[in-house]
């Protein structure tokens, strides 16, 4: 049936629909990879944007559009990790914005409220790229706001957007010459497709339940992570949706402002708000129990989740590492560093890094795993250190959200850039700007090379790479191909390590020790002025990454 | 007469203190749950087993000789009418020397006729070495620990000395470093470079990249800041890190030519705040 006004049921619907369809297609987003290294994984980062958003809104009796659009918008803000993900939390929050004070809304709320969107969107990110995410959405945002006429539709308003967002995929190689070459779309961009196309669906109709429990990473408890030996440092995440009750007098009686004073009282990282009648909590505290006999003044529970946090309790596979589990003392600078594999992980927490969050390269810590992570440090300043272009965004938007520290992003793109700044960091520094400025510079005078298998045949700034030959990567460069790891890794060293007097080889998680001290003797024979340093990394991915100081 | 005193601190072994006339106070250290006493416990310091167990992962402490100790090295030659005069490593360094104080003042009382005369090195190991062979060469000619002390008010802060670390946990777990603290990350490959000031504590005042430029910088030490280095010795100092000390020396010879030089395997007590692969050069300066 065709609708001339979107209600927020309707709304919830539909994007309940977009991410059921993003989620059965998420794998051809993933590989719409430039490079043909497993890296980014944009399907995912989207996915889990929005599942983080439709859990927001799933339990929702309140279906006033607005409320449906802000709430589903600050789920997605929270849930947001990598670029793409990021990017799409920003457009829903544009939309959210434009459809706030409209309990539905007809084409021309909704044409504008979708615009908000293109405006939030373009300004999340220091540098719009064209022929990403942010063109596939703003040439359909113009295109359906062009076409529209007295008697369109939403049904008809929704399907001009839908053929647009496709056309201007099809186009995005037009525009950036990287994916030209690679042969692809934007990522971003398909994933935007798939998830309007759900929404479409669902708007035509034909739609399917949600489902949070089909290949949502399920959490792994590791109950041994916390004994008779434990203390608990850091206590529970809590979780309850709250029906206030008349009975109790709960209705007249809670005032949000009160409840969240008392939240912060007994607990930290407290998010909490009211829908209609409903309250929704989130709140780390060591004693749950008064948390739950507080709020059951006012009602009963709807939904109840209380999870050690010491065990991984997180609901992805993404956990921190608690480097240094009580920190009661203010720090002046602590230091949060993204990081994958153990070795890694190490040589960072040794250099200074006071929490590395696990992460970076197939799976992408989220915002709110950054906030968790800068809860932990408790510093008047925080550096924070991404190690993939994917996260700088995210960290972006977790520092924009914080306001217990003064977060400062460093746009450190890999481990070795993040090393290098280490190098340059100084715990006791008291100009913090002054001191970014010099962990920028170091990060200039770094080189950090990358070998890993090609995941398909592809082809980058000229190197014509086949499927499951070993790739030695910089930067944005593939500098050296062959069947064989150490051919590639050589060749690789030669172009970007020879002018380095220290070089940290780090060997990945499927490579053996045998293996890499056989390789660490080649290279340091290749390289006779340089030190080289072997380190058992155990990173996913990458074979080996030389980080050149 | 006088009777004189050093300790091994000053990197010098039981051989040269007796060479060189000198009775040795040994200052202890802590490994594996033992107390062990340089020279008193071994004759020869094994370097490369010593710094292979900490490279292995233990960790030595050291310790302040008692007051009771001290008692023990000077009572007998006080006893025999002679008097002392100790060369000793920076008192700015470590306890032991409240000890020391507390000894030589229950000491006086008893055998007030007898002087104890203490020439602080303000330095440790090498540098302390460099002082210890300049003022046992007076020694030889005659000149009176009076006259040296006064030589010593002005010449001391004439030897220098410059090393580079290599894995910090160490001189982060002594805390002896200004500029080292606890808090400070340990990074593969970079080293802090570290001096001994005028008053005789370890200051880091920079970090190299690579053991090259670490050891191009220690050269260059010696280049700006050298004072008449060839009449003088250069004593390079390592913790079981020979080639790279003859690294160094090759360095020095090719850039000055003919040179007094000697590779010292730093004693372990000292080693015990610095741990493997550190390299340093003690020179004769216009300062420090």
């Amino acid at each position: 049936m065709e609708k001339s006004t979107l209600d927020g049921k309707l709304f919830a619907q539909m994007v309940f629909e977009g991410a059921n369809n993003l989620r059965a297609n998420k794998s051809i987003v993933n590989d719409l990879n430039v490079f043909p290294v497993p890296d980014g994984d944009t399907g995912d980062n989207m996915f889990m944007t929005l599942q983080s958003g439709c859990k927001a809104i799933y339990d929702l009796e309140d279906d006033a559009l607005d409320v449906v659009s802000t709430t589903l918008a600050k789920g997605m803000l929270m849930g947001a990790r990598g670029n793409s993900g990021v990017i799409l939390s920003r457009i829903f929050a544009g939309i959210a914005e434009g459809l706030s004070h409209s309990t539905t809304a007809d084409v021309s709320v909704l044409s504008n409220a979708l615009h908000t969107g293109v405006k939030r969107a373009y300004e999340s990110v220091a540098k719009a790229v064209e022929g990403t995410i942010l063109t596939v959405y703003r040439d359909a945002c113009l295109y359906a706001a062009g076409t529209a006429k007295e008697d369109t539709t939403v049904n008809s308003y929704f399907n001009d957007l839908f053929d647009e967002l496709k056309r201007s995929l099809e186009r995005t190689p037009e525009i950036l010459e990287v994916l030209a070459e690679a042969g692809v779309v934007d990522s971003g961009g398909a994933g935007l497709v798939f998830i309007f196309e759900g929404m479409l669906n669902a708007l035509e109709g034909r739609k399917n339940e949600y489902s949070f429990e089909s290949e949502s990473e399920a959490p792994v408890v590791d109950f041994s992570k916390f004994n008779e030996d434990s203390s608990l440092d850091f206590g529970y995440c809590t979780e309850f949706l709250l029906q206030l009750l008349n009975e109790k007098g709960g209705v007249e009686a809670f005032n949000l402002d009160d409840f969240t004073a008392f939240l912060n009282s007994v607990g930290d990282s407290v998010v909490s708000f009211v829908d209609g009648t409903v309250v929704k909590v989130h709140v780390h505290t060591k004693t749950p129990g008064d948390v739950l006999s507080h709020a059951q003044k006012y009602g009963e529970f709807l939904t109840l989740k209380i999870e050690n946090m010491t065990l991984q309790h997180n609901e992805t596979t993404v956990k921190n590492r608690y480097v240094a589990p009580s920190m009661n003392k203010k720090k002046k600078i602590a230091v949060v560093a993204v990081g994958a594999g153990e070795g890694i992980c190490n040589i960072l927490t040794d250099s200074g890094v006071d929490i590395v969050v696990d992460g970076g390269q197939c799976m992408n810590p989220s915002v709110a795993n950054l906030i968790d992570a800068f809860d932990k440090v408790n510093a008047e300043n925080i550096i924070v250190l991404p190690n993939n272009s994917n996260v700088v965004m995210t960290a972006d938007s977790a520092a924009e959200l914080y306001d217990k520290a003064k977060v400062h992003v460093l746009g450190s793109k890999n481990i070795g850039q993040g090393y290098a700044a280490m190098c340059a960091f100084d715990p006791d520094c008291d100009d913090i700007e002054a001191m970014m400025q010099d962990l920028t510079d170091a990060m200039a005078d770094v080189s950090t090379g990358m070998v890993c298998r090609a995941v398909r045949d592809s082809s980058v700034g000229g190197a014509v790479v086949k499927e499951g030959e070993f790739i030695g990567i910089c930067g944005d460069d593939i500098l050296s191909n062959s069947e064989d790891v150490e051919e590639a890794l050589l060749k690789l060293s030669e172009n970007i390590a020879s002018d380095y007097d220290v070089i940290l080889l780090c060997f990945g998680n499927d490579v053996s020790e045998e293996e890499a001290a056989n390789v660490h003797g080649k290279l340091e024979k290749a390289m006779k002025n340089s030190e080289i340093v072997l380190i058992n990394g155990a990173q996913p991915v990458y074979d080996y990454m030389i980080i050149c100081l | 007469m006088f009777v004189f005193f050093t300790d091994t601190d000053m990197d010098v072994n039981s051989k040269l203190a007796k060479e060189r006339g000198f009775e040795l106070i040994s200052m202890p250290y802590t490994l594996n749950d033992k107390d062990v006493f340089p020279y008193v416990d071994f004759e020869e310091f094994d370097s490369k087993a010593f710094y292979d167990s900490l490279r292995a992962g233990s960790m030595p402490t050291t310790s302040a000789i008692n007051t009771e100790r001290y008692i023990q090295y000077f009572e007998p030659h006080f006893a025999a009418g002679n008097d002392i005069f100790y060369v000793s490593f920076s008192a700015a360094m470590s306890m032991t020397f409240n000890n020391m104080d507390e000894a030589v003042a229950i000491l006086k009382e008893k055998y007030p006729e007898r002087k104890f005369y203490r020439l602080d090195t303000k330095g440790i190991t090498i540098l302390s070495l460099n002082i210890f062979y300049e003022v046992s060469e007076m020694l030889k000619l005659g000149k009176t620990p009076e006259e040296i002390i006064k030589w010593a008010e002005t010449e001391v802060n004439k030897f220098a000395v410059y090393f580079f670390a290599d894995d910090l946990k160490f001189f982060k777990r002594s805390g002896r470093v200004s500029g080292i603290s606890a808090a400070m990350g340990n990074l593969i490959g970079i080293r802090p470079i570290i001096h001994i000031n005028d008053e005789g504590k370890m200051l880091s005042i920079g970090k190299e990249k690579g053991r090259a430029k670490a050891l191009a910088r220690l050269v260059s030490y010696v280049d700006e800041l050298g004072d008449n280095v060839k009449d003088h010795k250069v004593i390079i100092g390592h913790t079981d890190a020979y080639e790279t000390a003859a690294e160094i020396r090759d360095m020095l010879i090719g850039k000055f030519g003919e040179l007094d030089c000697e590779i010292v395997a730093v004693n372990p007590t000292a080693g015990s705040h610095c741990g493997p692969n550190c390299v340093g050069v003690s020179f004769h300066a216009k300062h420090r």
